[in-house]
Parts: structure tokens; sequence; C-alpha cells
């Protein structure tokens, strides 16, 4: 156990502990609508509040740092494992609060998002980091949003404080399988990483119950009219009886593979007791009597892409299971950038796979939003997205016999399935169709996206132009469409702006 | 074609719409605009309306008590945006709210329920904006002012918003385009002040007053980004220049 105080100000560790933070994906604000109080500071949104962008076009939502980046583990993808040579800095409790405090009062950023390395132990990191949060929630009444990482193989009772003093938690799941976890990161298993997460989820679920809620996380209400959604009635079903039973019904088993057939795995070798599954008791008695919800906005992780050769079936796959199995409000995904030099990484100046993971947002996206199952997606033979076209138009060109469908008749499902109409679209389509026939130029000015839309839709029986239904002709014409905005993602240009006489022609 | 033009606020709107409508000239005769007009024309008659309250409140009563409270408040919102035809645009969804009732902004086959429809999209989007992007900066001991310059008048819904998030603070938010300004003391509720030339001048200063806090969000904002994933066309999208006039981390 070290404790470094190396004279840094508050300035220089706050460079080198949001910098190694970056790499973290998550900067979300959302999933928790909480009004302000008086005496206190803060409130939250559930839609998200970005509040500015970086010049990577991420945004920036949460004050996004790690506590310490002092880390006793050797991840080999990690900027800060232990084998590395950078500057190592820890914030105490009182910096992270007054950062916090005082950047959200500038309107600087929503909230926290505090994870760490690990210092010593994980005990040890997930006491310090609830320390700090707990001092956040009372001494400084702070009332915004809050996201904490969950350390890998901290005990019980300090992720239960964790949960209660943050709005949202998450693990990292880092790398999809347990075969790519013990190649890259030696001091991680599976069981550390999931049982923690079910134990979340479980706890989430038992809290949501308790003030009258449903037991499962609120999803977009495009969902209630999908019959296909992975949210629908045999998700929650599912949940239903895995609340209170264990770990039984999970389709994610110990080794991380997941299970094909979509049938309960029974193989499960975590020790597991059934009342195990829930959280017990936090850390501090304090933590229970604040009566907040136990992570309100949920839980989340992150998976890498790119460091290891997992397909993007198997990480879609995975994809849907977290969120049918633990009831995962988001999973993201980190295009691996190379940091580190070792036999088993991609050698460094390896490019970041941009276009893979746009790919996979857009897939987790249909998943969530759209009623499409993985397996619909992708199959065995053809494990990858298409590079040219987006997963969604790759499926409608795959199933062009239940296609062309005609706008004033076709029901959710079908039209959330047509390229360029999404969500808000079909909503404005269906309430637009209660009062009059819909036309094209009503179409585009719902701002359904005709473009690609045109292939797939009629409108009073007639398309938009005179087009022939031929998978060769269509993938040509939305390949050559989209193959600028491909390029805009693998190769950013450099920025334009609009000439100005007076400075661009000034003479030096 | 008559023009009734009016003062861009809510009361003097309604009672511009009570006139344009009391006039009996025929819907398709006369037109709305707020002032300044930017052009007028030879063919046109203008007419200057003066904000009543009686009108005001007898236009808020037959559209809430007609139509429906909620066409009401999306139609105040819709006047606070800066689109010209704004205001005529409300006075053409009201008679066909008049005719059909509470459902008729989803009736978007008619023109001016579509257009009605894209100016509320487009303020929502500025509001949302402005609701991320507005930067206070401390000018003395635990007060904030920020500055916006928006193009629409969004302070009613500006202050809304950080009276729920900042209660316990002192605050104020200056817009410096339609020399308008919102005060928040502390506990209190917040109220809407009008600058004139003195104060305006006064507050301009305070931008410059960047302590500690501002240096350091510039150091996370710089130590945040990832060099490898450089993109400065997503950010340009995502964060427009004309919305970074007074964003701390770009200046």
């Amino acid at each position: 156990m070290f404790d470094i105080d190396n004279g840094l100000s508050l300035d220089e560790k706050l460079a080198i502990l949001s910098d190694a933070a970056k790499y973290d994906v998550a900067c979300t604000s959302s999933g928790v609508d909480r009004r302000g109080q008086k005496g206190m500071l803060g409130n939250s949104c559930a839609a998200g509040i970005c509040h500015s962008f970086a010049s990577d076009g991420r945004c920036i939502s949460l004050l996004k740092i790690l506590m310490t980046n002092h880390c006793s583990y050797d991840c080999k993808y990690c900027k800060n494992r232990k084998s590395n040579d950078i500057p190592r800095a820890t914030f105490t409790p009182e910096e992270i609060c007054t950062l916090t405090i005082e950047f959200y009062k500038r309107n600087y950023i929503e909230g926290l998002f505090l994870s760490s390395g690990v210092l010593g132990t994980p005990d040890n990191t997930m006491e310090k980091m609830c320390e700090a949060l707990r001092m956040l929630r009372t001494t400084y009444r702070f009332n915004g949003y809050i996201h904490v990482k969950a350390i890998p193989g901290a005990s019980q009772e300090l992720i239960y404080s964790a949960g209660l003093l943050a709005d949202r938690i998450s693990i990292n799941m880092e790398l999809p399988t347990q075969d790519s976890l013990v190649s890259l990161a030696p001091n991680k298993s599976m069981t550390t990483i999931l049982k923690p997460m079910n134990q979340i989820s479980e706890t989430i679920a038992q809290h949501r119950v308790a003030i009258g809620k449903n037991a499962l996380m609120e999803r977009a209400g495009i969902n209630r009219h999908l019959v296909n959604s992975i949210f629908g009635t045999d998700a929650a079903q599912q949940k239903l009886e895995n609340t209170g039973n264990a770990y039984d019904g999970n389709k994610i088993n110990s080794r991380g593979d997941v299970n094909n057939t979509g049938r309960a795995d029974n193989d499960i070798s975590i020790p597991l007791q059934k009342t195990s599954t829930m959280l017990m008791n936090p850390a501090e008695a304090i933590d229970a009597r604040l009566k907040r919800p136990f992570a309100g906005a949920g839980q989340s992780t992150q998976m890498i892409i790119g460091a290891t050769r997992e397909t993007d079936l198997e990480l879609i796959r995975t994809t849907q299971s977290l969120y049918k199995s633990f009831d995962l409000k988001r999973v993201f995904f980190s295009g691996y950038v190379p940091l580190n030099e070792d036999d088993v990484l991609p050698s460094l100046g390896t490019p970041v796979p941009l276009l893979r993971e746009h790919r996979l947002y857009q897939a987790d996206w249909l998943l969530r939003f759209y009623g499409y199952q993985a397996d619909e997606l992708l199959t065995e033979e053809n494990p990858f997205f298409n590079a040219q076209i987006d997963p969604k138009c790759d499926w409608a060109i795959r199933h062009l016999d239940q296609f062309p469908v005609e706008i004033n008749t076709a029901s959710y499902d079908m039209l959330l399935r047509v390229p360029g109409i999404g969500p808000t679209g079909v909503k404005r389509i269906m309430s637009a169709r209660r009062y009059s026939y819909v036309n094209f130029d009503m179409l585009k000015k719902m701002r359904i996206v005709l473009k690609r839309a045109q292939y797939f839709i009629t409108c009073n029986g007639k398309m938009l132009n005179k087009i022939p239904l031929e998978q060769q002709f269509i993938t040509r014409c939305i390949a050559n469409d989209e193959q600028k905005d491909n390029l805009l993602i693998t190769q950013p240009k450099e920025e334009y702006h609009q000439m100005n006489l007076f400075t661009d022609f000034a003479p030096a | 074609m008559t023009v009734y033009t009016c003062e861009p606020n809510l009361e003097a709107m309604l009672s511009c719409i009570y006139d344009a409508w009391a006039s009996g000239k025929g819907h398709r005769n006369i037109r709305l605009a707020l002032e300044p007009v930017g052009q007028y024309s030879f063919m046109d008659e203008y007419i200057h309306v003066d904000e009543d309250s009686d009108k005001a409140r007898k236009v808020m009563d037959a559209v809430c008590l007609k139509i429906s409270q909620h066409v009401y408040s999306e139609l105040t919102y819709t006047g606070m945006a800066y689109e010209e035809d704004a205001l005529d645009n409300i006075y053409h969804v009201m008679i066909l709210g008049f005719a059909y009732g509470p459902n008729v902004l989803d009736m978007v086959h008619y023109k001016d329920v579509m257009r009605n429809r894209e100016i509320r999209v487009r303020l929502e989007k500025e509001v949302c904006g402005f609701k991320d992007f507005t930067r206070f900066h401390e000018v003395k001991k635990s007060v904030y002012v920020a500055h916006i310059e928006p193009k629409s008048r969004l302070l009613p819904m500006l202050a809304e918003h950080f009276e729920d998030r900042m209660p316990s603070e002192h605050w104020m938010i200056v817009d410096d385009i339609h020399k308008e300004a919102v005060v928040h003391p502390k506990d209190e509720h917040y109220y809407f002040w009008k600058l004139n030339d003195e104060e305006f001048e006064q507050l301009l200063v305070t931008e410059n007053e960047n302590d500690e806090y501002t240096d350091m969000w510039k150091t996370f904002f710089d130590s945040i980004e990832i060099k490898e994933r450089k993109n400065i066309a997503c950010q340009n999208n995502l964060f427009p220049k004309w919305k970074r006039k007074h964003a701390v981390e770009f200046l």
C-alpha cells in the first residue's frame, strides 16, 4: 500500500487523472429525472445533457476522472497498468468534491464520472471512492448526476454503498470472453466481473419493486409497440423468473460464452448461493439513510473492440444477452487505441477501428430501439458487419421480399425496419396517418431520409421514383450514397471554414 | 394586404392577434409581423398594435377554453422563436384550432401546422443548445453571471431550467442580443429585467473575471480529447461555432 503526495497542484493532478480516464467511453448523464431541491445543488434530466464536445467529437457531459492512476493490476491494453512508467497522482476526496461543485456551478458539467486504478486492493480503492461520493452527497449537498465504476473484486457492502450514492454504476467487461480476458487482463476473471454485475442487477430490480415500479428498467417507449423487441414480454417474464431465482435463467455462463440457442443455460460454475444474488448491506448506515434509489439510472458496461479476435456476431450476441439477462441500460464499445507494446496486442500505430465501432453502435441501437434481434443482423457464415452499408440497410436488402411497405398502412414493426425511418419518424407518421394520407412531401418535412427510404416504401401505392427492386442495384445505390459518410468516419478531414477577407488574407 | 405589427412580447402578440381577428378583413387579406419589420412594402398597409392586457386575456381564454391548454402553451412557445413568420403562423394555426379542436397540432397535412412543428423543433434544439453551452462566471464570491447570444428569446426556458438546477445560488443570465436578463437571488424566485445601456455596459465586463476553475476546465477540456480519434468536423457539427461565443474552453 502506497500513499504518495508528490506535491502536484490540483491543476496538474486534473491533467494527469482526466487524461488517464479518457479511454472510458461512458459519458452519459441520462436515465434519471430528478428535480432540484432548495439548499442543494443540482438536478438530473432523463435525456442527459452534453455540455461540450471535445475535438474528437465525443461529448463531455461529466467530469470524467480517475480517483487515482496508481494501479496494482497489469492489464496489457491499459495505459495505467503497473508496468508503465507514467506520471501518477491521486485525488483526495475534498479535491474531487471541490472540482465537481465548482465546475457544476459554472455549468461546465452535469455531474461526476468517477473511476479509479486499483490502489492496493479493490476494497481499499472502492472504500476511498465511496468516501468521496459520500462527502459529495452529504457535506457538499450535491444532487446532480454521479456515475461510478465498481472495481471488480470489491466487497458487496462497498458496491452497495456506491450504488446508493451514485445514479449509475458500471463494471467494465472490457473483453467478452474468458480466453481474451486471460490473455490481456490476467488479474481479472469473468467471475469477478459477472458476479457483481448480476448482484447489482438484482439489487436494482429489488429496489424498483420496493417502490412500486416494474422490476425492469424503463426502455424507449417505442418498444411497447414492437412484437420482436429484446425488451418485450418474454424478457420481462424472464426477469421476473430471475428475480429471487438466482442465476439460473441467465444466458451467459461463467466463461462468458453466449448460449446461442436462447434457452436457459444451467451450466453455471459460479459458486452463487440463491440468497447472495442481492447485495445485502451498505458499508455505512448513513448511505441507506439518504433514501436514494439504488443506481436509479441502472448499470452499464463497456467492451474493447479490435484488441482481440472476437467477431462482431459474438460482440453483438453478448450485448443482447447483457441487456436481457442483466437488464443493463447501455453497453458501450470502445475502439482500441494502441497505447502499449505487447506481442498479443495490435502494434502501435494501428488505426483505431472507428468504422467497426460505429457499425456496432448502429447495431446496438437496432437492438434497443428498432426491435431487431442479434441473430437477424449477422450469421455464423457472415459474422462481421458490412463496411460499406449500415446494418439496417444490409438487413433490408437481404429481405427484399418484405418490401416495399405502404407507409399509410404498415405496422410499427415494419415501418421501423425501413432504412431512413427511425422511432421519431414512425411516431410522426403514425400521428399524421390519423388525419390524412401521408405523401412524399410530408415525409420529407417529417425529416424521413428519403435518400435511403425511397427504395423500400410506397405512398398510396406509388414509389417515389421508378426503381427496380433488385438486390445488386439497391446495394450499389446505397453504398454509393454512404461512401462519403464512411470516409468521414475513417479518415476525418481537417477543418474547413468560411473564408474571411480580413482574417484569411490579412498581410502578415 | 394589411399587416398588423407589434412588439415582440407575448401580451402584444396576443393583442395583435385580437385586432387582426376583429378587423373582419378576411384571413387571407391580413398578415401579422413582429417589429422591427425588416422590409416594408408599398402595396401593404401597416397597422401597429399596442399591447393591451384585456385583449390578450380574451385571446388566451378563447384558446384555452375552445381549443386546449396544451395548444395554448405550444403556441406561446412558438412565439419565442426568431422566425419572421412565427406570429403569422400562430394566427393561422389558431384559426385551424378553432375549427378542428385540440388535435390540431397533429394535422400536419395543413402547411401551417407543419410549419409550426418545424419552428418548434428548431426552437427546441436552440433551447437545448443554450441549456448545455451557457457558461457562468463567478464575479464576486458566489455570484454567477452568464452571457448568451441566442437567436430567439429563450430566457424564460433557461430561467426555469437553471432555477431547478441551482436553487440556492445567486445567478444571472444576460441575453446580449435582446438586452434582457434573468436574475435569480438565492432561495428566491427568479425575475426578468430589461437592461438599459448603462447596466448592459456594466455587465459586459463580467466575462473578464476568469478564475482558477475556468483555467482548470480548459486543462480538462484539452486532456480529455483522444488525439488518435481527432474529428473536428464532428465537433463542429455537434457544437456549432455560433453557439461558442461565450464557451470559455474555446476562448
